[in-house]
């Protein structure tokens, strides 16, 4: 190889390198969040398992779910619309004042429609973690990004 | 017997008038901002799930938000606080105890917009600071409506932002707090 082959492989070999390197960067800076619809969930469970798993072992439970996406299933206790249109599924046991508020993904606001109270459903979502009940209002667990899965 | 029954009627009349006082919200919306002039993007993220409930006799006041609860617009920098700022794997919580000062000039029952100050203990990122903030207090409908803004000073919490982006990241974040809260046992 001659100096000047030399040099131009190297140049070669840079511009990749630092081209390769700034796609990567540039789609990570641009990354969107997980696409739910085909994310697997880690978890498959009642809502009320879940509760218990965090009420029996919270730091555990965070180790374990948090940041995950988890799919539940239970009956919808209540649907939490507040007045900024992002709805909350309910969802839980009627006897107990604890249940699994799932924030609904915005681009699946409108499958609300689709349920109503005291149906079972199921719901897939990335669960950010426990409010344990210290200010006696139940304990929650809070999945956001949730999109109905129907039973 | 008959003092008994007064005084569990005493003890009743005492929990419902409580439970009466109370508000909450699961629904608050906490905007965490750490913006500066030379960011080149807005640095904020929202939590639309936070946990809030006061009570409307000794003003007292209490949040409850969850890290991973915050959304950014985008992915990575939801990573970068969850994972280098506010380690939120370690320190899951963000809670704030405090006591409305004025509550006494608070009419609860009565609509319309008090300014409201409020003291107590902030605890982030494992840390706990005393905190103080104005803001107002609505009553609309039978609804209080919460909203506050106030700073918190990074290195306070434990939270160092790395040199390189130095510049780019607030040291002080502005917290923004807007609750509507029911009232409790509806």
């Amino acid at each position: 190889m001659t100096k000047k082959e030399k040099f131009l492989t190297a140049t070669l070999v840079l511009t990749m390198v630092a081209v390769l390197g700034g796609l990567y960067a540039y789609k990570e800076y641009n990354r969107k969040g997980i696409d739910i619809a085909n994310a697997k969930a880690i978890y498959t469970n009642t809502s009320t398992e879940l509760i218990d798993a965090f009420t029996h072992d919270e730091k555990a439970s965070n180790v374990k779910y948090l940041s995950k996406v988890i799919e539940i299933t239970g009956e919808v206790k209540k649907i939490d619309t507040n007045e900024k249109g992002s709805p909350t599924v309910i969802v839980g046991e009627n006897s107990s004042m604890s249940s699994v508020r799932c924030n609904l993904d915005s681009l699946y606001t409108n499958s609300i429609s689709t349920i109503s109270v005291g149906e079972k459903i199921s719901v897939k979502g990335i669960c950010t973690g426990f409010i344990a009940d210290e200010l006696g209002i139940g304990s929650d667990v809070i999945l956001t990004h949730c999109i109905i899965q129907k039973k | 017997m008959k003092k008994i029954l007064i005084i569990i009627g005493a003890f009743c009349l005492t929990i419902s008038s409580n439970a009466q006082s109370k508000y909450f919200t699961k629904t608050g919306k906490i905007v965490f901002d750490a913006t500066v002039p030379k960011s080149p993007e807005n640095i904020d993220g929202t939590n639309k799930n936070s946990t809030c409930v006061l009570d409307s006799k000794t003003g007292d006041i209490q949040f409850l938000v969850l890290m991973k609860g915050f959304e950014f617009d985008r992915t990575l920098m939801m990573e970068h606080f969850n994972e280098n700022y506010a380690e939120s794997d370690k320190f899951p919580k963000t809670v704030f105890k405090g006591v409305i000062e004025n509550n006494a000039a608070i009419n609860y029952s009565k609509d319309g917009v008090y300014p409201a100050k409020v003291v107590g203990k902030l605890t982030m990122h494992g840390e706990t600071k005393d905190m103080k903030a104005e803001g107002n207090i609505t009553i609309k409908g039978g609804k209080v409506l919460v909203s506050a803004q106030f700073n918190a000073l990074l290195v306070d919490y434990k939270i160092t932002i790395p040199q390189i982006v130095a510049d780019k990241v607030a040291k002080t974040a502005k917290i923004k707090v807007d609750c509507t809260l029911d009232p409790l046992g509806k």
